[in-house]
C-alpha cells in the first residue's frame, strides 16, 4: 500500500503530469464554481471577480473604470478582462488559472537554476501547483495570479543575467501593487555587488550603470503608465489605486496587530502619531533585511513580504499569496526537518484558526469579541515571527553549500 | 375592467375627463396589516417584510419605504444579483458607501416595490457598519424607524385621494422612470418592533491596548532583527 502511494507520488512528480494535473483540476473548479454559482445561494466566485468584471463593462464603454465603486485595481486589470463582454464572462478566470499554472513553471526553472535537481524542482513547485491556497484564489477570479507571475518572472529575469526586461516587469509590478516596491533596495543592492567592487563602499557601489539602466528602465515604466492613466482618468485613479491602500487604515476587524488600536484610536488626534509608530518596525526590517540577504534575493524578497504583510497595518487572507509564492524558493535550502516543519505550518494555522473563530463570532453571531480577536491578532504576529526565525536560523546560504561541494 | 371595479368601490365621486383616476377602499385600506421582523445575527442581517390584507378587488402595486440610519448599509451590488435571482426589488434613494463607518455616513432609504397578486413578502438584506467605540458597555443601539407603505392600483399612475391617508410623489417602478402618485397609509398597523444592537470596542481599554500592541511589535521586531543580524551577511 505504501509502496503504491510512493509510486503514484513519484509518478506525479513527472513534469507532464504535475502541469497537467495542476490545469485540469483548476479548469474543474473553474466548471464547479460556474455550476454552484447558478445553483446554489453561497457562490463560489469572488465578489472582486464581479467588481472586475463591471468595471471592464465601463472601460468598454469608454468610461472609467473606478465608477465601479471598491475597483482598486490598475486600469490594465479591467482592460485585460474586456474579453468577459465579448467572449465570455469566465475569461477572467482562465486567465487567472493560466498565470497560476505559468508561475509553478517560473518557479520550477528558478529552483532548477539554483541549483535543485528536475524531481526536487517538481516537487518544490508542487507545493504551489498542488496547493488548494493559490488554486482556490485563482479559480474564484482574484487576480493575485498575475502578481505572482510578474514578482516570479522578475526574479527569474535577474536570474538569467537579463536586467533589462526584469526592469520592465518590475516597473509593472510595482504598478499593479505597492508592495514589490519594498524589493527596491534588495535588488539596488543585488545588481551593485555584482559590478566592480575595488575596494568601494556598498552605497558608493549603487552609483553604478546596469543599476542607473535598471532604475531608468523601471520608473520609466512605473511614472509612464501612471501619468498615462491620470491623463485618463484623472484624481480618482490616483485615489483608488494608490493613495487608498498607502493611507488605508481599515478600522474592521482584520489579521494586524494594530487593528484593534487603531479603531479605538480612529478618531482621536494620536491617530497619526500611531499610524507612523507602526510604520517603524516595518521600515526598520525591511531595511536590515534587504542588506543582510541581498545576495540571495528570493530569499530576501520572501522575508520582507513576510515581514511588510505581518507588520502592517491591515492585513487580508489575500495578502498571504504575496509571499507563498516565493515561499517554493526557499525550502530546498532550509536544514530544518520535516518533523519540525510541520509543526511551524501546523502552529501558523493554529495561529489562523485562534483568530477566525472570535472573528465569525463578531461577523456572524454579533458576540463583542473584540479583545479576543486583539489577542489573537498579536499572538499570530508571535508566531510568524517564531517562523520567520526559525527560517533565517536555518537557511544555508549558497556559498556553505558550494564550499560543501568543493 | 379592473379599473372601473376598484372606481365602484370607491366612496368617491370620480370625475371622467380624459383620463380614469383610480381609488382604493377605504374599508379596504384599514385591512391592510404590515408585520416587520429582522432575522440572522450579527453584522448581517435580512429584514423581512410582509403584507396582509383582506382580498383586493383588484392588482396593487406595493411600495415600502424603509427608512435606515447611518448604522446600517444595503449593498446595491447585492441586490442588483437579487433582483436577477430571486426578483427582489429595491431601490435605493442614494448613493450609500458599503466601507464607511457609522460616523461617517448618513441615514438613507430603501424602497421596496412589490405587486398583487403574490406574496406581498420581501427579504431584503442589509449589514451593519462599524461604529465608534463606547466608553460604558460594548453594544452601540440601533434603531430602525417604521416603514411607509405606499399603494397604487396596477395600471394607475395617479391615484384618487381617500383621507386620511394621503397623496405622495414615488417613483412608479424600481427602474426610477418615472414619478407616480401613491397612496400613503396614515396609522398603519405595524406588528413587530425593530431595533438592533452591534457590538462595538471599549474606548476605556485604549491605553493598555495601545500599550500591549506597541510592546508586542517592539518585542517581535527586536526579535527578528536579532536573529537577522546574526545569521545576515554583511
Amino acid at each position: 500500500m505504501a509502496r503504491a502511494t510512493h509510486t503514484v507520488l513519484w509518478k506525479l512528480l513527472n513534469v507532464r503530469v504535475l502541469y497537467t494535473v495542476a490545469f485540469v483540476l483548476r479548469i474543474v473548479l473553474v466548471g464547479f464554481g460556474v455550476y454552484q454559482d447558478k445553483t446554489m445561494v453561497v457562490k463560489y466566485t469572488d465578489i472582486d471577480y464581479h467588481v472586475f468584471t463591471d468595471a471592464s463593462r465601463f472601460v468598454t464603454k469608454g468610461e472609467s473604470p473606478y465608477k465601479r465603486s471598491t475597483y482598486r485595481y490598475t486600469p490594465l486589470v479591467a482592460w485585460m478582462l474586456s474579453p468577459n463582454l465579448y467572449l465570455t464572462p469566465h475569461f477572467g478566470k482562465l486567465l487567472f488559472v493560466t498565470c497560476d499554472v505559468v508561475c509553478g513553471a517560473l518557479l520550477h526553472c528558478l529552483l532548477t537554476l539554483r541549483g535543485s535537481s528536475s524531481e526536487a524542482a517538481c516537487y518544490f513547485s508542487a507545493l504551489w501547483l498542488l496547493n488548494p491556497l493559490p488554486i482556490g484564489v485563482s479559480t474564484r477570479g482574484n487576480a493575485e495570479a498575475v502578481l505572482s507571475l510578474l514578482v516570479l518572472s522578475t526574479l527569474l529575469c535577474l536570474e538569467l543575467k537579463r536586467p533589462l526586461i526584469a526592469a520592465f516587469l518590475y516597473g509593472l509590478s510595482i504598478h499593479m501593487k505597492i508592495y514589490p516596491v519594498t524589493y527596491g533596495l534588495a535588488i539596488a543592492l543585488s545588481i551593485a555587488s555584482q559590478g566592480p567592487s575595488g575596494g568601494r563602499w556598498m552605497f558608493q557601489r549603487l552609483f553604478n550603470k546596469d543599476l542607473l539602466q535598471f532604475a531608468f528602465v523601471s520608473g520609466t515604466v512605473f511614472f509612464g503608465l501612471t501619468l498615462a492613466f491620470y491623463f485618463m482618468y484623472g484624481w480618482d485613479f490616483l485615489h483608488e489605486t494608490y493613495l487608498y491602500h498607502l493611507t488605508r487604515r481599515d478600522i474592521r476587524h482584520n489579521f494586524s496587530p494594530y487593528f484593534y488600536m487603531l479603531y479605538l484610536m480612529a478618531e482621536s488626534e494620536w491617530s497619526i502619531v500611531l499610524g507612523l509608530v507602526a510604520f517603524l518596525p516595518q521600515a526598520a526590517l525591511l531595511f536590515l533585511t534587504s542588506l543582510a540577504f541581498h545576495t540571495d534575493l528570493p530569499l530576501c524578497c520572501f522575508l520582507n513580504t513576510a515581514i511588510f504583510v505581518s507588520f502592517n497595518k491591515v492585513c487580508t487572507s489575500q495578502y498571504f499569496l504575496w509571499y507563498l509564492c516565493l515561499l517554493p524558493l526557499v525550502l530546498p535550502r532550509l536544514s530544518l526537518t520535516v518533523k519540525r516543519g510541520v509543526a511551524l505550518l501546523l502552529l501558523w494555522f493554529t495561529g489562523q484558526g485562534l483568530w477566525l473563530a472570535p472573528a465569525y463570532y463578531l461577523e456572524f453571531e454579533g458576540r463583542n469579541t473584540f479583545l479576543y480577536i486583539w489577542f489573537a491578532g498579536l499572538l499570530f504576529l508571535i508566531i510568524n515571527s517564531i517562523v520567520m526565525v526559525q527560517i533565517v536560523s536555518h537557511y544555508i546560504p549558497v556559498t556553505v553549500q558550494q564550499k560543501k561541494t568543493e | 375592467m379592473f379599473e372601473r371595479v376598484c372606481v365602484l368601490l370607491a366612496t368617491f365621486p370620480m370625475f371622467v375627463s380624459g383620463s380614469v383616476s383610480c381609488g382604493l377602499a377605504s374599508t379596504w385600506l384599514e385591512s391592510v396589516v404590515l408585520s416587520i421582523n429582522i432575522v440572522k445575527e450579527g453584522f448581517h442581517r435580512e429584514l423581512v417584510f410582509e403584507i396582509r390584507h383582506d382580498h383586493a378587488p383588484c392588482d396593487v402595486q406595493v411600495l415600502l419605504v424603509q427608512g435606515l440610519p447611518s448604522g446600517v448599509y444595503i449593498d446595491q451590488y447585492q441586490l442588483a444579483s437579487l433582483r436577477e435571482d430571486t426578483g427582489l426589488q429595491v431601490l435605493l434613494d442614494s448613493a450609500v458607501d458599503v466601507e464607511d463607518p457609522a460616523y461617517a455616513s448618513s441615514g438613507f432609504s430603501a424602497m421596496v416595490y412589490l405587486s398583487s397578486p403574490g406574496l406581498l413578502q420581501a427579504v431584503v438584506p442589509f449589514h451593519g457598519r462599524y461604529h465608534r467605540p463606547s466608553t460604558s458597555g460594548g453594544w452601540e443601539q440601533v434603531p430602525i424607524s417604521s416603514p411607509r407603505l405606499l399603494l397604487r392600483p396596477e395600471h394607475c399612475k395617479t391615484v384618487t385621494p381617500t383621507p386620511p391617508h394621503k397623496v405622495v410623489e414615488a417613483p412608479c417602478t424600481v427602474h426610477n422612470e418615472s414619478l407616480c402618485s401613491w397612496l400613503e397609509i396614515e396609522g398603519l398597523q405595524v406588528l413587530g418592533f425593530v431595533s438592533l444592537e452591534f457590538p462595538v470596542g471599549d474606548f476605556t481599554l485604549a491605553a493598555p491596548v495601545c500599550a500591549g500592541t506597541a510592546l508586542v511589535t517592539m518585542l517581535c521586531c527586536a526579535f527578528l532583527l536579532r536573529t537577522i543580524w546574526k545569521h545576515g551577511t554583511f
